[in-house]
């Protein structure tokens, strides 16, 4: 084992390590006066009731999904044996790494909001310091189990043979599937939770009722704190653990297949280079959660400047320690490597700032979104569709060119077939560079649902306007700082897309080697036909080799029926999830009302509401409604293999990602922009609060909710998880196609 | 069990309740069962001060009774049509602003004393009439102005607001005009060109009749009640003591639409 690996589980535990100091140290704080640590205490209930239920029905799944692959490995052989474990330890190290965070935030926001009670900076400590927590967790999580599966892997199967370390990469690949299902099941069950919750909260206590937002007086107010912690805290760390683990792993997988033919040292660099990355930018990670500190008296631009200081200063630290490490590990064209690395930071930086151009009310898009509210909610609703629309094109270009970058560097200059694999490692290291620093990235994710459920906490609290104003202000910090986070999470996730299509041809050669294994021989639908001896021969076949016998060109109606299907499943998942959040926002409407009706003692104060039955229906509607989409996204990638085989799963994948990205930043954008359009004229433009102006903001705000925090989030992981399910059941689908 | 007097503008009624000014304004602005919202703006009334008004006051006693259960009972009305101007100011004795969702301010009335600067002032009648009006006069002028029996258009007794112009008080052209919720500002920008061209004319109507609830984030100064022969002015707080010391309220007063 090379050295340099033994700094993945070093930096794992000085994460995990980190990760419980801050938590101690947050615990310490005060919890403020009774009703603010009442209040926390509503919500942290409200939250683990959620979890508890959640985790019921995805450890079903689950289970059930690793009973499926136990038959398919050891009943019919057609699969990698260690799959069903590893599926099962993703899944587990994801949901616990979405429960660490969201335990430490619903204990972190009354905190928070107390600590802003003796300065700003007290308040950004105890906020930042616990969005930390969640952030370290999810690295050192996922760096623990990559350094687990990793060593007892090569324990067993040796790294001497090429192409076992090949075996052991995919194999490990395929715990991302269990984190995808894990994070598919958080970000879509959360997204739903939060937003029926918010929106059934604002349609009875805003429009009907006119009761403030956060009033202690709504039913629906506890439930709608409970789905921030929910949606945008546990449902993202599950979701960023799939991404992070996702891209080290494939880009191991594709440095084992680029590398094969380069003898065992140089292959097991290259394994173990995205992970000792990984590894480097956590450490730094941890570095860069002590840069964030100011004076007590800071001002807003101090803050930023001190959070800008903490995550771009781990960004450039990461650029820069690399280039030492990588020339340490003696890697091949280190320099290419370093570069495409180099593009990745640059590409997630770009998409971030683009998300920030286009959502944030400093901006035009927004300013203009905002003046759309004078001639009514149409024109609302039609500005935020067009500037979503619009927001898409930057993004998509940094990502291509990224794409392009990366390749060419990686590849060493060359466009060339040969060199393919070499190519998709860079993109694979551009895509590790971009998530290096998740520890520090996601600890500013993270802050903004504390920083606001903390907004909250003083406002049910009624704390003094001071108070409720840095804690407004920190807020207002978090949105800010989130729209680069996002622009990471997001661009890394197309990235990966690209990076675990080439990891399936790699698994459809392992899913061949089994049958050749069996003593069967294979046929391509090229009439290429492989005997039962000629595993060195399927060895030695390229990436483009294996897609000229597959005929995965666009003329193939299978690649195009792929395509297609794989673009109508983005929009359909994106339909499912919206409409259930409609109907999971409707029942809550009529609790409210219910509760309104026949508790009128809730109104005068005298009586408090039942906020438990509101997080009950929130939490049931969020388990039955994300079934059909969860569903759907395991059930495409293998019911197209089954019936069109390699090019209709590579089809569909294509057709996803392309339009899932697209789609997921335009919902995103939108949403985002809605929001802020009416945080705009709250702040006094175009009328203010309660004009005409703020009321059709309100109306772009509300259909906005379920595009940015519901349908947009989860079509990355549709996205992801769809490529990771294609390569667990790649051996499947290579032994059983109807056509 | 006490009974209160109450003074309501919207709809003008005098009320008799067994509910104290906040338990009232909550019953008033959203009823008894949570089906119903909208604003209400009372005045607490001192009975031995309209006792000689002609109202039916000796039903207070026979009807104004706890119900059967031992509820009290919430609203008894005594009068409608006319009633402001039967109540003397000095009957006055606190303004109630309940909001949509019945939090309610209660302000204490106070001496008016005008700070003869401002020159253009926007009031929104509120009681028996209610047309928006921009002025030159300032509010005891204007409501000497509106109540001057001399003249053909009067009324006896009338309860207005003063609504912030913003930057619109000096320069009708202004274009920072963003924190104004008002319908149709192009034409309030007329009506205040109007009257800065014509020194002599002392009042341009804006509306003719109040479309929407009075947003209680928009008066400045007060809620005042005037007639021939003076004026009260019922000052709103402080920007900084409402928020201090009347969060719940101020909050709910921003979050209205008022519909």
């Amino acid at each position: 084992m090379p050295a340099w690996f033994w700094l993945v589980p070093v930096a794992s535990i000085v994460a995990l390590g980190s990760a419980y100091g801050f938590f101690r140290e947050m615990m310490k704080e005060s919890e403020g006066t009774e009703t603010m640590a009442r209040i926390a205490a509503h919500v942290r209930a409200g939250a683990i009731a959620y979890l508890k239920q959640q985790y019921k029905v995805v450890g079903t799944v689950l289970v059930s999904l690793t009973l499926v692959f136990c038959v398919v490995a050891y009943g019919f052989h057609m699969q990698n044996p260690w799959v069903p474990f590893a599926f099962l330890t993703g899944g587990l190290f994801s949901g616990l790494a979405g429960f660490i965070g969201m335990r430490t935030a619903t204990y972190a926001s009354a905190r928070t909001a107390n600590a802003a009670r003796r300065s700003l900076n007290a308040g950004l400590r105890v906020a930042f310091r616990s969005g930390a927590v969640m952030g370290l967790t999810v690295v050192g999580l996922g760096l623990l189990d990559i350094s687990i599966w990793f060593f007892v892997l090569t324990r067993f199967y040796g790294t001497n043979d090429a192409h076992q370390v090949v075996v052991i990469t995919t194999t490990m690949l395929t715990f991302g599937m269990g984190a995808a299902v894990q994070s598919l099941f958080a970000r879509v069950g959360g997204g739903i939770f939060t937003k029926a919750a918010d929106v059934g909260a604002d349609l009875v206590g805003k429009i009907e009722a006119g009761i403030p937002e956060d009033d202690p007086r709504n039913p629906a107010t506890i439930a709608d704190n409970v789905g921030d912690n929910v949606g945008d805290v546990a449902g993202m760390g599950a979701d960023l653990y799939e991404s992070y683990v996702g891209v080290i792993l494939a880009s191991a997988a594709l440095g084992a297949a680029a590398y094969a033919s380069s003898g065992a040292d140089i292959q097991l660099k290259a394994v173990i280079a995205p992970m000792v990355i990984g590894a480097l930018g956590t450490l730094l990670s941890v570095v860069g959660v002590f840069f964030v500190r100011t004076g007590e008296k800071a001002t807003q631009k101090q803050l930023l400047g001190a959070l800008g200081r903490g995550v771009n200063g781990a960004a450039v630290m990461i650029a820069v320690a690399s280039i030492f490490v990588m020339r340490a590990m003696g890697l091949e064209n280190m320099w290419g490597l370093w570069f495409a690395l180099l593009a990745g930071l640059l590409t997630g930086i770009t998409i971030g700032q683009a998300a920030e151009y286009f959502t944030s009310q400093g901006y035009a898009p927004t300013k203009r979104i905002a003046a759309a509210t004078k001639t009514g909610p149409a024109t609302v609703i039609i500005g935020g569709l067009g500037e979503g629309m619009m927001s898409v094109a930057i993004p998509v270009l940094a990502v291509v060119t990224g794409i392009g970058l990366a390749y060419f560097f990686g590849s060493g200059f060359s466009f060339g077939t040969d060199t393919m694999s070499l190519g998709l490692y860079g993109i694979g290291m551009a895509a590790v560079g971009m998530l290096s620093t998740l520890g520090i990235t996601l600890a500013t994710d993270a802050y903004g649902p504390i920083a606001d459920n903390a907004g909250g906490n003083a406002e049910m609290s009624g704390l003094d306007p001071e108070v409720r104003q840095r804690t407004d202000a920190l807020d207002s910090l978090g949105n800010t700082t989130a729209a680069t986070g996002k622009g990471f999470a997001i661009g890394s996730a197309a990235l990966t897309g690209i990076a675990l299509m080439a990891s399936y041809l790699e698994e459809v050669k392992i899913g061949i080697s089994h049958i050749l294994d069996r003593g069967l021989g294979y046929t391509f639908p090229d009439n290429f036909h492989l005997a039962s001896t000629a595993t060195a021969e399927l060895q030695s076949l390229n990436l483009m080799q294996m897609m000229t016998h597959y005929e995965v060109v666009l003329i193939n109606p299978k690649v195009i029926i792929g395509m297609f299907t794989g673009a109508m499943l983005a929009f359909v998942f994106s339909g499912i999830t919206m409409k259930a959040v409609g109907r999971a926002a409707g029942q809550m409407v009529d609790e409210v009302r219910r509760q309104f009706r026949e508790m009128p003692g809730i109104m005068a104060g005298t009586q408090d509401p039942d906020y438990a039955r509101c997080v009950a229906i929130s939490t049931k509607a969020a388990q039955r409604e994300m079934m059909l989409p969860s569903i759907l996204a395991i059930a495409a990638p293998v019911v197209m293999g089954f019936i069109f085989g390699v090019p209709g799963v590579l089809g569909l994948l294509a057709g996803a990602a392309a339009a899932g990205f697209s789609l997921s930043m335009f919902m995103a954008n939108s949403g985002g922009a809605w929001d802020n359009a009416k945080k705009y004229i709250e702040e006094g433009h175009h009328g203010g609060k309660g004009s005409e102006a703020h009321k059709a903001a309100v109306i772009g705000d509300t259909v906005g909710d379920p595009f940015k925090d519901t349908a947009g989030p989860g079509l990355n992981i549709l996205v992801k998880l769809m490529s990771m399910e294609a390569i667990v059941v790649a051996g499947v689908t290579v032994a059983i196609s109807l056509v | 069990m006490s009974t209160y007097l109450y003074l309501s503008l919207i709809p003008e009624a005098l009320v008799a309740s067994m509910l104290a000014p906040e338990d009232f304004g909550l019953y008033y602005a959203i009823g008894s069962s949570k089906r119903s919202r909208g604003q209400a703006i009372f005045f607490s009334v001192d009975r031995e001060k309209i006792a000689d008004a002609g109202f039916p006051l000796e039903d207070v006693e026979a009807r104004c009774v706890a119900h059967e259960d031992g509820r009290p009972k919430s609203s008894l009305y005594l009068s409608i049509y006319r009633v402001l101007e039967r109540v003397p100011r000095d009957a006055l004795t606190a303004l109630h602003l309940a909001t949509d969702d019945g939090r309610v301010l209660t302000i204490e009335p106070e001496e008016f004393v005008a700070d003869g600067e401002d020159r253009t002032h926007l009031y929104q009648e509120i009681c028996p009439v209610s047309p928006r009006i921009v002025s030159h006069l300032d509010p005891a002028e204007f409501a000497g102005f509106i109540t001057d029996t001399d003249r053909n258009v009067h009324v006896p007794r009338i309860a207005f607001t003063e609504l912030t112009l913003g930057n619109l008080k000096n320069d009708p052209d202004h274009k920072d005009i963003d924190n104004l919720p008002y319908p149709n500002i192009g034409h309030l920008r007329d009506c205040l060109r109007e009257l800065a061209k014509a020194p002599n004319k002392a009042n341009k109507t804006v509306l003719r009749q109040m479309t929407q609830e009075v947003l209680f984030r928009t008066i400045r100064n007060g809620v005042f009640v005037g007639d021939s022969t003076g004026i009260t002015a019922f000052p709103l707080p402080s920007r900084d003591t409402l928020e201090r010391e009347h969060l719940a309220w101020w909050r709910s007063a921003q979050s209205t639409f008022g519909e």
